[in-house]
């Protein structure tokens, strides 16, 4: 993908996000990511709001129609192919994982985890870090195809740390880079890459 | 005298003195303390942090610790009447690590170690129940690969146990170890002990059977034991959802001797402990044995009332009792529900699975960016999608619910909205976006979507048994004055709705720097008191005053 289309792919996964985030998942730097928005918004293609920015709808609709093109190599890629089915199951799990950090099962019944009961949280943040060593070999594969995508590891492995440290807003927090975001943002990736539909 | 490894009572009897507990780590000094107390467990060793240190420093098995545990598993075999990898009554082994600081990372227990293709017949036979001997094997054998890698997968079931041990041994030093500890100041040389159980059978024969009980009902906190029997089945199939588990009453009806068992052993191990328990436990041919007793989880409405009944039993102080209650369990019991009979007559819009509890209405709108567009403008709406991406979370922050028509409890939306703290319901079908531009109530927690605004009620803490009685102790222990909104002369200090308002909790901290006393409701969420408490106010003014109290109580 030429610098264009990676900002404007970047804008569409890290949606109302500002300049430097973008720049960080498109793997540019930031004068030329911030450069290339600023285009974008002076052509109608993208908009910006306090300092963040998002795709205008036709510019979303334009960008998945050149995806076809852009992967059309890494779709026939045996490996990557693989390796996404391979994220596919793990994403299972690791949407149950999340759930369980959310919830607590209380004589049968699912309801709010208040993070007062410790062990249960250090319990499943363990199972986390325990699902992202069995991600780690899948996140490999990915990025070994299309290097820009060690971004993600790199993210994944940042919030696990912190959230491992004690800080808890990094596992599931959906106003930061938590595990969840950044896991979720990689779905969305793959996803696009794979020119696939989310299930759910 | 053993030098590694130390025997953990056994059936009934406690064979040793209550072990130290940084030597054989917080599992076996539970099993050891619940044996002290008379109590049943399935006979277990452990091997000491000492055998860790030893091994890790050579790299091999220190001199006399496989003589140690081969003297383990005999003592074992004659507790239990049981032969490890022969005869026709199989001894079965579950490997557990167990630091006296638990960290991730460690590894995972094993089950069922012990089975070979002998013991599956042998299991079978005893049983009756070659399917289950059959998936006790590949259950083995699939968690073995997994932990144990470079393991002896067939062969003899000695070599398998001291792979096991010495894999629990190597995992003190797993990458997420190590980091775990570095970060926590916690020494690399305390090592983790290896606790080896026997394994006993919920699925014997008719008078077998597993189960979980409560000492108190966990989801309301009435002072009466709460819990789940599954006749002739083990842990495992409670776990899968695959039965549907049966009452205290069919316990006491199949095996009435190990049902008064686990009652008194219940009320010991409440009273013992000071706390509510959830007790694991096993039903083999009639006789009763507790696996793990710890406190339990418990529901908000069930945190305050064991709260109170304990301090009126004498049981707690009041200041415990407090500790056991979060300011956002109080939080959550405070927020609005529906109305008595308000959904009575009611159009139901959509239904489906509720993902986040709570109750809210607002515009039904299909579209993320609307969504946000007519929230900025002071409109209360509510997300539908078919399901949502990060392409919706904006529009999820900006909505007062979200409904989505795809997707079960762990999808995206029903993560994010937890999350966000947004009522959600999921998985409604098709059409709920049909229904864009209606004025709609979400339930979250009945999975309810109702037309127009329904009447809610708020609870308030004054009218609320336990609450009210939990104000009254916070009170006089809280270290900050809390004083309701609204009760005389005006309120001092700053005024935190008014910073919230204009900067987010970002801009809270600075605000607040050098000031004693400040007033809000904004008060009244736990976060905000917390970042309010760090700041070293001493006096708040809000409504409701408990969340805030509690804030104040943590240590």
């Amino acid at each position: 993908m030429n610098a264009r289309d990676l900002v404007l792919h970047a804008a569409a996964i890290k949606r109302h996000a500002p300049a430097p985030a973008i720049a960080a998942l498109a793997g540019l730097p930031a004068s030329q990511a911030k450069d290339e928005l600023d285009a974008l918004v002076a052509s109608g293609r993208a908009i910006s709001a306090n300092g963040a920015y998002a795709l205008t709808p036709l510019a979303g609709v334009a960008l998945q129609a050149r995806y076809g093109f852009h992967f059309a190599e890494l779709r026939e890629d045996a490996k990557f192919v693989a390796a996404y089915e391979g994220f596919e199951r793990i994403n299972v799990t690791l949407k149950q994982t999340i759930t369980d950090w959310q919830t607590l099962d209380v004589g049968g019944m699912r309801i709010a985890n208040d993070h007062s009961n410790k062990a249960h949280d250090e319990a499943v943040i363990d199972r986390l870090g325990g699902l992202h060593e069995k991600a780690e070999p899948i996140l490999g594969a990915l990025a070994a195809a299309l290097p820009r995508l060690s971004y993600y590891g790199d993210k994944l492995l940042a919030a696990l740390e912190a959230a491992e440290d004690g800080e808890h807003e990094w596992v599931s927090d959906v106003r930061r880079d938590s595990y969840h975001t950044v896991w979720f943002e990689l779905h969305e990736e793959l996803l696009r890459i794979m020119g696939r539909e989310r299930e759910e | 005298m053993a030098q590694w490894t130390v025997l953990l009572g056994g059936s009934g009897l406690p064979d040793c003195a209550l072990p130290d507990r940084a030597l054989v780590g917080g599992k076996a000094w539970s099993i050891a303390r619940m044996a002290a107390l008379g109590l049943d467990v399935p006979p277990a060793f452990v091997i000491g942090t000492a055998a860790c240190n030893a091994y890790l420093g050579a790299g091999h098995f220190p001199d006399g610790l496989e003589a140690e545990i081969d003297d383990g598993i005999a003592w074992l075999e004659a507790h239990t009447g049981r032969t490890f990898g022969r005869g026709d009554k199989r001894l079965l082994l579950s490997i557990r690590s167990g630091a006296a600081i638990s960290m991730p990372g460690m590894m995972d227990t094993v089950l069922n170690l012990g089975i070979d293709e002998g013991g599956e017949a042998a299991l079978a036979a005893e049983t009756g129940l070659p399917v289950f001997a059959a998936d006790t094997q590949r259950r083995f054998h699939e968690l073995f690969a997994a932990i144990v890698p470079d393991g002896p997968a067939t062969g003899s079931v000695r070599g398998q146990l001291h792979a096991a041990v010495r894999a629990v041994f190597d995992s003190w030093n797993t990458r997420r170890a190590r980091r775990y500890r570095d970060h926590n100041g916690i020494a690399h040389d305390l090592g983790t002990a290896v606790t080896i159980q026997a394994m006993v059978f919920g699925n014997l024969d008719e008078t077998s059977g597993t189960g979980v009980l409560f000492s108190r009902n966990p989801l309301n906190g009435d002072p009466v034991p709460y819990g789940e029997y599954l006749p002739r089945a083990q842990g495992e199939d409670v776990v899968s959802g695959k039965f549907t588990p049966l009452g205290l009453d069919a316990m006491l009806s199949h095996v009435p001797q190990a049902h008064a068992a686990l009652l008194e052993a219940s009320a010991l191990l409440e009273r013992e402990n000071g706390d509510v328990q959830d007790i694991e436990f096993t039903v083999q041919s009639g006789r009763l044995y507790l696996l793990q007793s710890r406190s339990a989880k418990r529901a908000p409405a069930a945190a305050v009332r064991i709260a109170v009944d304990m301090v009126d039993e004498g049981r707690v102080d009041a200041a415990t009792a407090l500790s056991r209650v979060s300011a956002e369990q109080v939080s959550t019991l405070l927020l609005p529900h529906l109305a008595p009979g308000a959904s009575e007559g009611a159009e139901l819009l959509a239904s489906g699975e509720g993902a986040c509890p709570g109750v809210a209405s607002g515009i039904l709108v299909s579209d993320p960016d609307e969504a946000e567009r007519r929230a900025a403008a002071g409109e209360a709406v509510v997300l539908v999608r078919a399901t949502t991406s990060p392409d919706d979370v904006h529009g999820m922050i900006a909505a007062r619910a979200v409904v989505t028509e795809q997707g079960g409890s762990t999808s995206h939306a029903a993560v994010v909205s937890r999350a966000l703290g947004r009522p959600c319901v999921v998985g409604t079908g098709a059409g709920a976006q049909a229904r864009a531009g209606a004025l709609v109530t979400v339930d979250g927690a009945g999975g309810k979507v109702y037309a127009g605004a329904l009447p809610t009620k708020t609870p308030h803490e004054d009218d609320h048994p336990y609450l009210a009685r939990l104000i009254a102790w916070a009170r006089e222990l809280s270290p900050v004055t809390v004083v309701r909104s609204g009760i005389g002369a005006s309120p001092a200090g700053i005024d935190i709705d008014r910073v919230v308002g204009e900067g987010g909790t970002e801009a809270l901290a600075e605000a607040l720097a050098g000031q004693s006393a400040a007033y809000g409701s904004g008060l009244s969420n736990p976060e905000i008191a917390r970042i309010a408490r760090r700041s070293g106010v001493t006096a708040m003014t809000t409504d409701p005053i408990l969340p805030a109290l509690l804030v104040a109580l943590e240590s």
